[in-house]
């Protein structure tokens, strides 16, 4: 969204264990395929905290998302919809009581759609707050992490 | 033989039930009353006041939202708006099971607002404010920061919670 005067949002939209997720189209750098055999991947479950140990991802999605001081990771997304565009009109702030622990994963407003609500997740302050790490080797196959 | 100047003993009765009526209504308007909300929670009796209950919902479909803390479920869609949920039986030391079937109920007071966790309710009754006690100063355990009183129900005693120490809680 470019300055204050857009009424609409392109939302990238994607799900992981049946959580569904929102991103700003803009934060998108880029798409790929997932092959499983990259060390550098984050999975976005784990990003999020998820509670479960275990998720599985059916189609996995990398989606390529910057921080402001420039640094970029590929994340891994679930389930990854057709970009979506909607109205300021249909987007909701978070309830106060649990905006403080949401806003620290990034969420920051809901998209009441199709009978479930989508978090809207900025990527770009999400990623913000993580302290670079050397990358892991992960051993475990693409389609299931955890 | 009374005179005929003197009130009938039925006109002094009558007078004299009269004096007590008023006496009783002016003492009526005198005593507070309040609306208390009796439900059940992990199998223990609790209260809020009626004041600072909107509504109950049936349980319905809880959005679980990442970075919650255990005693935040997720949010519910109450008719388009977006309501947040607490558990209370993490305040009120309640066994927690896996499946809740219960009832919602929309808690609003100030700015505060909130969607909070309850297994049935149980009656809602007007009692004087007199009839709501101090808790008892040995009263412990983890529900002891959410007490306001206590009152008599169905012979025994029940904890009235207080919403606003319970938003003060969670804002923490």
């Amino acid at each position: 969204m470019k300055g204050g005067a857009a009424q609409h949002l392109d939302l990238l939209l994607f799900s992981v264990e049946g959580v569904y997720f929102g991103i700003d189209a803009e934060q998108v750098l880029q798409t790929a395929a997932c092959n499983g055999e990259d060390d550098d991947l984050l999975w976005i479950h784990e990003v999020l905290d998820f509670r479960t140990t275990s998720v599985v991802y059916l189609t996995p999605t990398i989606i390529t998302a910057g921080t402001r001081g420039g640094r970029r990771y590929r994340v891994v997304i679930d389930a990854m919809e057709d970009i979506t565009q909607c109205s300021l009109n249909d987007l909701r702030p978070l309830p106060p009581v649990l905006e403080p622990f949401a806003m620290r994963k990034g969420i920051w407003g809901i998209l009441p759609r199709n009978g479930r609500m989508t978090l809207l997740l900025d990527l770009m302050s999400l990623l913000s707050t993580r302290v670079p790490q050397p990358p892991e080797r992960r051993t475990e196959p693409c389609p299931e992490a955890g | 033989m009374q005179s005929s100047e003197q009130p009938l003993k039925s006109e002094l009765i009558l007078n004299e039930l009269k004096l007590r009526q008023r006496t009783k209504e002016v003492v009526d308007v005198e005593e507070e009353r309040v609306k208390v909300i009796i439900f059940t929670c992990g199998g223990n009796r609790y209260a809020f006041y009626g004041g600072d209950v909107r509504e109950f919902l049936p349980i319905c479909d809880i959005s679980w939202v990442p970075g919650l803390p255990e005693y935040l479920p997720g949010l519910i869609n109450v008719r388009g708006d977006i309501e947040s949920v607490i558990d209370i039986r993490h305040f009120l030391g309640e066994e927690k099971g896996d499946s809740f079937t219960g009832l919602i109920a929309m808690a609003v007071l100030d700015d505060f607002r909130s969607g909070i966790l309850i297994d049935s309710i149980e009656d809602v009754v007007d009692v004087p404010q007199s009839a709501i006690k101090p808790p008892l100063s040995t009263l412990d355990g983890e529900a002891r920061d959410l007490v306001l009183g206590e009152l008599d129900y169905g012979g025994g005693l029940v904890t009235l919670l207080d919403i606003g120490k319970l938003a003060s809680k969670i804002s923490l």
